[in-house]
Order: structure tokens, then sequence, then C-alpha cells
């Protein structure tokens, strides 16, 4: 069920009216979100319901066996038991066809490789995603961090929870189980505040994304000899300005979403393209993944704790897994590559304490020049993480140099573009302001106002729908 | 400000109460095509008849208009992504006239002299290897248009590698004529029938490769009766669309190359697609412009099965179709490729009818290249 559809709205209002009529039932307010999520999940395929309980069912069993250990050993063998299951689960469903066919091409170079059934089930929407989240409750459950016993239902529906089960944002479950232990309060929701990053949603990913990707992107992309300099590079940024719509557009949803049915989520995106380093843009970017492999890789890896060699080394591993994450190919491991390349040079950069260097730094004129800078460079991470194949990228980056004339772009382009890049550096106070203006209004005012904003989306919007690119994932 | 910041439950009810009644005020008429579009089905049934009475109950009000309005004047700047619509809004504009319709979808819409008065008994089975004569080459000096069409078969894969594979050959000029997520079962949804002539515009294709088809599994509404697919009425119906589409395809003497359904992952898909593929060979088969052409051999395995993955000539593996089962990949749409140009025989280098119409299957071609190449490395 794609969130900017007609079923999902339907949907979500019964949910929405039937979870708040059971708000003082806390049990039955879980159960019925967790049969909603189930619900959710099974609208797209019904044959991976149970891979989902099974995987949450695992990670509340480890993570209450962990809880029950009283000495460190156990505890660390029922999680390596519980972290092998989810990650065999998602190696299994993700990358078996990726492993098995690259040995097979690196054996074809010294011999001719046998004929092997390469076993390729069909990915389950959003596994990468539910899969962290088991890992997150056992790793915060080894870790000491719940402070209470894990009930088997409350873990069911933190991994199942429907507004982020497909795309996330990932919630720790050290940070969301205790907003399951008391009952909703009824009269602490900010409805303000939802219905505005739901309509924020809408319109990165109905108008923005959708426009940018239908009219720039998936044309240059799909054939970039036959494009100019000038088209490639407006799809390139097009391209930055579609993902980071689509994919902050499905955070702000589900973020709103939960937020209406009384729940917090974490920030996801904070103007990732306003960052002037690489930390800073991995501080701002899918902040709920990156903090993810900081806490559960980069700092178990060493973090920056040893010499600055290892330092770097981690770094590229956790970028490098980062990328792989996101999808079975190589030209993700490049992407990721190219990140933990960008962020081992910041910090050789940053470690260079020569005082005008350090001056230098601080001034206005260096930040808007760093984030240019990154700009750039984060837009060839894209070329790379857009394209199907190596071909293809090289081909894009090629007709870089390609003279001719422009043909892609139009005035609801560049727009589009303008909208999903510039608007990044929009001041928050006025978010907050129109947040506190809308408080003003009668409640039932506000409700005809979401109505006309989500009426003036759809009228802006293509026709139909895209799949949101980190579905995939 | 604790007060703004935060609401009750009875504020969030009205909230949604204002919301539901204007949201119902103004997308009435966009519910109900909605409802319209659903797969067909008791859901559909009971979801028309809902979205049908609010909006006969609303219509009245006339706040519908604003919807239109709004519709009308976006087009009017170009703002929409629908052939067929900026068709309209364009020679609305430049008549100035309202309502008017365009001389392609008149064209469009006008019986063809080529529709069969009956339709033809649908074939038990498709062949497995279908040769692709070469189009006589093109005069020198002479451009071969080439039109692009069909459903997320040709968006996905076939197209980016067709277009590729083309994009440097200055006798082809190829016109983009798809969209994913339609077919030949919903013009309610989509109408190829009106869509195509804006698609295309002004060119006139001498050869048109479609690739159509895999959203067609599918009942629909006709007449106002439900026709469940596959039915003996649904074949009748669909059969006599692919009449039609085919003729409008063909009306200026364009060859066609209609590309057969792949085999699917899921094997109840893979029974509608069979189902689809009969009727299109059936229909395609009566017309002398047109070739059915089965890309079975290229991409299935040896018994006409699925085949995700695929060993190469080059000993590389890799994955030939798509992850949803369904669509090519670029690799999968790579060794379907090489037999649709060299029948679109762009001049020079002529392309003998050995190359693309091969006297063994693709399949048994590759596993024997693969043979050879395997002797020589191992004496």
């Amino acid at each position: 069920m794609l969130f900017p559809t007609v079923e999902f709205a339907l949907f979500f209002l019964a949910v929405l009216l039937v979870a708040w009529s059971l708000h003082r039932w806390n049990s039955a307010h879980k159960l019925f979100l967790l049969a909603a999520s189930y619900v959710f999940y099974g609208f797209w395929n019904w044959s991976y319901v149970p891979l989902l309980f099974g995987i949450s069912l695992v990670s509340g069993l480890v993570a209450q066996r962990i809880q029950a250990s009283g000495s460190p050993r156990p505890r660390k063998l029922w999680l390596v038991l519980g972290v092998v299951i989810c990650l065999a689960t998602l190696g299994y469903y993700k990358y078996t066809a990726f492993f098995l066919t690259t040995v097979l091409n690196l054996w074809a170079h010294v011999a001719r490789p046998p004929r092997v059934r390469i076993p390729e089930p069909l990915l389950p929407l959003g596994v990468s995603f539910f899969v962290f989240h088991a890992i997150s409750l056992m790793m915060d459950a080894y870790r000491g961090k719940l402070k209470e016993r894990v009930r088997l239902s409350d873990a069911l529906l933190y991994v199942a929870f429907f507004p982020q089960l497909i795309a996330g944002p990932i919630l720790r479950a050290s940070k969301f189980l205790p907003q399951l232990r008391a009952p909703r309060n009824p009269n602490a929701i900010r409805v303000n505040r939802a219905l505005l990053l739901i309509v924020a949603g809408l319109f990165k990913k109905v108008v923005i994304s959708n426009l940018l990707a239908t009219r720039l992107v998936e044309q240059v992309f799909a054939a970039p000899q036959t494009f100019s300099r000038g088209d490639v590079l407006l799809a390139i940024y097009g391209y930055a300005a579609q993902i980071y719509c689509d994919f902050s557009g499905y955070t702000d949803i589900a973020i709103g979403c939960a937020m209406l049915l009384g729940y917090r989520f974490p920030r996801n995106f904070n103007a990732p393209y306003t960052a002037t380093n690489p930390q800073d843009f991995w501080r701002r970017w899918h902040i709920s993944l990156s903090s993810w492999l900081r806490d559960y890789l980069y700092i178990p890896l060493g973090g920056s704790r040893g010499s600055a060699g290892r330092t770097c080394v981690n770094l590229m591993i956790t970028m490098l897994l980062g990328g792989l994450w996101h999808g079975a190919a190589w030209t993700f491991v490049i992407w990721g590559a190219l990140h933990g390349f960008y962020l081992i040079v910041h910090r050789v950069w940053s470690g260079i304490k020569w005082t005008p260097l350090v001056r230098f730094r601080q001034t206005a004129a260096w930040r808007w020049m760093a984030r240019v800078l990154l700009f750039n460079a984060v837009c060839l991470g894209w070329v790379f993480f857009r394209s199907s194949s190596f071909e293809i990228a090289f081909a894009v980056l090629r007709r870089l140099a390609a003279p001719g004339a422009i043909t892609l772009a139009s005035v609801p382009v560049a727009m589009a573009l303008i909208a999903g890049l510039a608007g990044q550096f929009q001041p928050l106070r006025w978010r907050k302001a129109l947040e506190f203006e809308l408080g003003s209004w009668p409640a039932m005012v506000r409700g005809g106002a979401f109505a006309a904003a989500v009426f003036g989306i759809e009228l802006l919007g293509p026709s139909g729908v895209a799949p949101f690119i980190y579905f995939r994932f | 400000m604790r007060a703004t910041k935060y609401n009750s439950l009875s504020q969030l009810a009205a909230v949604m109460t204002g919301f539901a009644v204007t949201i119902l005020l103004l997308e009435s008429g966009a519910l109900l095509t909605w409802a319209d579009r659903l797969d067909v089905g008791a859901a559909r049934s009971g979801a028309v008849r809902v979205t049908a009475a609010l909006h006969k109950a609303l219509q009245p009000l006339g706040v519908e208009q604003v919807r239109k309005e709004s519709l009308d004047g976006l087009d009017r700047l170009g703002w929409t992504d629908d052939p067929a619509r900026l068709l309209a809004a364009r020679e609305k504009s430049s008549l100035g006239v309202a309502g008017s319709n365009s001389p392609c979808m008149v064209a469009a819409h006008a019986p063809s002299s080529a529709t069969p008065k009956t339709v033809a008994p649908v074939v038990a089975g498709v062949p497995k290897i279908t040769a692709l004569k070469p189009l006589p080459p093109a005069a020198p000096g002479q451009t071969r248009v080439v039109a692009l069409v069909g459903d997320s078969m040709m968006a996905v894969g076939l197209s980016d590698v067709l277009l590729r594979q083309t994009a440097t050959d200055k006798n082809l000029r190829i016109v983009k004529a798809f969209r994913s997520g339609t077919g030949l079962a919903r013009p309610d949804v989509f109408d190829w029938m009106e869509e195509y002539p804006a698609m295309i515009g002004d060119e006139k294709p001498d050869a048109v490769i479609v690739a159509i088809g895999a959203n067609d599994g599918q009942g629909f509404v006709e007449d106002g009766k439900t026709l469940a697919f596959g039915s003996d009425a649904w074949v009748k119906v669909y059969q006599q669309r692919t009449t039609d589409f085919l003729n409008l395809l063909t009306q200026n003497g364009a060859h066609v190359v209609w590309v057969g359904l792949p085999p699917m992952k899921a094997g109840a898909y893979n029974d509608r697609a069979a189902e689809i593929n009969r009727i299109a060979y059936t229909v395609v088969s009566q017309n002398p412009l047109a070739t059915w052409w089965n890309p079975q051999p290229y991409i299935g395995d040896e018994a006409g099965g699925f085949r995700e993955l695929e060993t190469l000539p080059d000993g590389k593996t890799t994955r030939i179709r798509a992850a949803d089962g369904i669509h090519l990949s670029d690799e999968g749409a790579a060794l379907l490729v090489p037999a649709l140009i060299g029948w679109l025989n762009p001049a020079p280098p002529p392309i003998t009818t050995a190359q693309v119409a091969p006297q063994e299957t693709p399949v048994q071609a590759s596993r024997h290249r693969r043979g050879a190449r395997g002797r020589s490395a191992r004496p």
C-alpha cells in the first residue's frame, strides 16, 4: 500500500478511528495496531507476512532471553544467534544471487565455472528495514538500554508498526518500546505538526519527485547517449532533488501518521544539501540509518578510538556495507566507497591545524564553497546510485562533456528542481510560525485547509504514482 | 504556546471531519474515477456504488467545476504529462474552440477498413520460434522512424537498451510512445486508441515495436457487464481491442513487431500471460504488416519457463530479469535487442536473415558458443 493513494487514506482513517477509540485499553489498542500493520504489509503480498512475523518473533524471544540471562556469555550467545538469523534471512533474500554471480564471474576469469541453479526468491518489501529493527531490539537488550522487560507483543509491534515498516525511519527499540508501555495521551496530539508533515511529504513525493522522475531523470538515465551535457547535468541535479524529496517525503508522511496516532518517530532528514562537509551530510541524510550504522557497526569496529589509519578503515567498511545495504549491486558499493572516501578526506582535511587555514574554514565564503563542492561530490555518488550498471554511470559522466542543446528544461521541471533543492534552505522558523498560526484556527477549518492542500497536490502531481525509491531496499 | 502545539482527541476528530467533508466536496469526481479503476470484483462494485452516490449528491453544488477549471488551467500551462490532454489543451488554445476533437482522435476512433467483421478463434498455443524477416532497407538518406510502444514491458529495460543501442544510428529516429501501468484491458484507465496518436504527434512511424499486455490479466466491465478474465466474452472483447489497436498502429502502412510476454516468475501470472500471448498471436498473425515475436527462446529456460540468471557468451553470469520476476533487466533486454535492430535493418551495414531468424534457438546458440569457448579454453 503506497502512502499517496486513496487506499492508504481510507485505511489510515479507519485505523485512526479505531486506534483512538481503543486508547484506554492499551493492550487492545496495540493488538489492533499490530493487526493493522499486518494488513498493511499483506496488501502487497500475504505470503511474506509469516516472514515478518517470524523475524519479529525471533528478535522478541532473543531479546527476552538476553534480558533473562545473568552472565555475559549466554547473553552474547543469544545475541549472536539472533543477529545471525536476521542477517542470514536478509542475505538469503537480498544477496544470494549477487554473491553467487560475483563468485561465478570471478571464477570465469580462471576456469569455466560450474552450472549452478541459483535460488532467487522474490525480495520481500522493506526486508532491510524490518531486519534492522529486529537487530536494534536485540542489541539494545544486550546493551542494557531497555529499562523494562521486553513484552513479546510490544516486540512484534515495534518491528511491524506500519508507518515505518516499509521505508523507515529506523526506530530504536530503546526509544520506541517505552512509548508502548503507557496508553497514548488523548490530550497531547500534535495535530498541526502532523498535518504539515503529511502535506509536505505528499508535495515532495507526488509533485516534485514524480515530476522530476518522469520528465527528466528517467529519460536521461535510460539512454544518456542521446542527451547533451546540459540535459545530463540537469538530470543529475534533478536526481539529487528527486531522491531527497522521494525519501524524505515518505518519512515525513510516516512521522506525521505516527504523530496522529500519538507516537513519536525520530527525525530522518535535516536539510542535507545545506551540509558543509561529509560528516555533516551524514548527520542530516537518512539520520536513522546513519546513526544505526554508527552505533551498531562503526563503534563496535572500534570507531575513532584507534589509530588514524584504523579509523579510516572503519569508516570505509561502514560506508561500503551501508552502500551494500541499499542494494545488491556493485554500483551501490561504489556509492558507499565514494562516501567513505569523502569522509576520510574530510577527516584528514579537518585535522590540518595550520592557523590561516583554520581561520579560512571559519569564513562564510568557505562554508558556501564547501557546500557547493560537497553537493557536487554527493551528486557524483548519486550517478552510481541511480545507474543500473557501470556502463550507464560512465556514459552519464562522459556525456557531461557532450555539446548540444538542452531539450528537457521546462517550467515545471525548473520549478520542481528549485523547490526540491532550494526548499532546504527555508528557515525553520517559517515552519514553526505556520504551525503556531494553524493553532489559532478552528479545528474544522484546519481540516478543510488540509483537504484543500491535498486537492492541490493531486492536481499538480503527474498521473499515477511511482513507487518510492527506498521501497526496494 | 502549549495550547496551540498540542490538541485533544475531540479537536483531532473535528479536524478529521473538516478534512473528510472538504475532500468529499472537492474530490467526489476523482473518487469515482478511483473506484472505477479498481480491479474488477466485489470491492470495486461496492466502491463504485458508494462513490457514484456521493458524486451524484454533491454534483449539484458545482464544486466539481473548480477541479475541472483548475485542471484545464494547468493543461494550458503545459503542466500535464498526459499526451491526449496536452494535445487537446494545445488545440483548444490554438483554435479557441472548446470541446473540439483533435483530428488524431477522430482518426483513432474511426473504424478501420482492416477491422475484421468476425474474430478469429484463439490459437491453442504460440510458436516457440518466430523469425523476424528484416524490413527492406530504407532509401538512401531516408531516416526510418520507429515507435517504441507499450506498457512497462517496453518502458522498463527494453526501451532503454533499444534507445542506447540506436543512439548513434543516424538512419533511425526513435519515437517514445510507452507508458507503464497501462494496457488494452482497461481503456477506462488509459485509452491507447486515444493516447497513441497524441503520443506520436506529427510523426508517422515506418516501424513499430510493441510490448504490451502485462497488466491485462484482469477482468473488466463492458456495456455494464463484468467480464471475468479468460471467459469467452472477455476473450472476444479483448481480441477486438487488440485488433483495433493493431489496426491503429498499422494505419499508415507501418510495419509492426509485437513482442510477446516473456515467461513470468509467478505461476498464476504466467498462465495469464500465456492467455494474453495466444490472443495477441491470433490477432497479429491475421495482419500482413505485423509479426508476433516470441521472446521466450531468448530469455526463457530450456523448457520454456522463467529464467532469472543467464551465463552470457563472454562467461559472465548476469540477471536477465528485474527483481519483480516480471520485467526485463537491461541485460535481459540486451538479449532481445539485436534481433529487433536486425529487423529494423538500418543501413549500412545490411543484416542478413540468418542473424535474426535463427535455425536453432538463441538458448541453444548461446550454449553452443559457451561450449566452443569452454573447449578452446580446455583443450
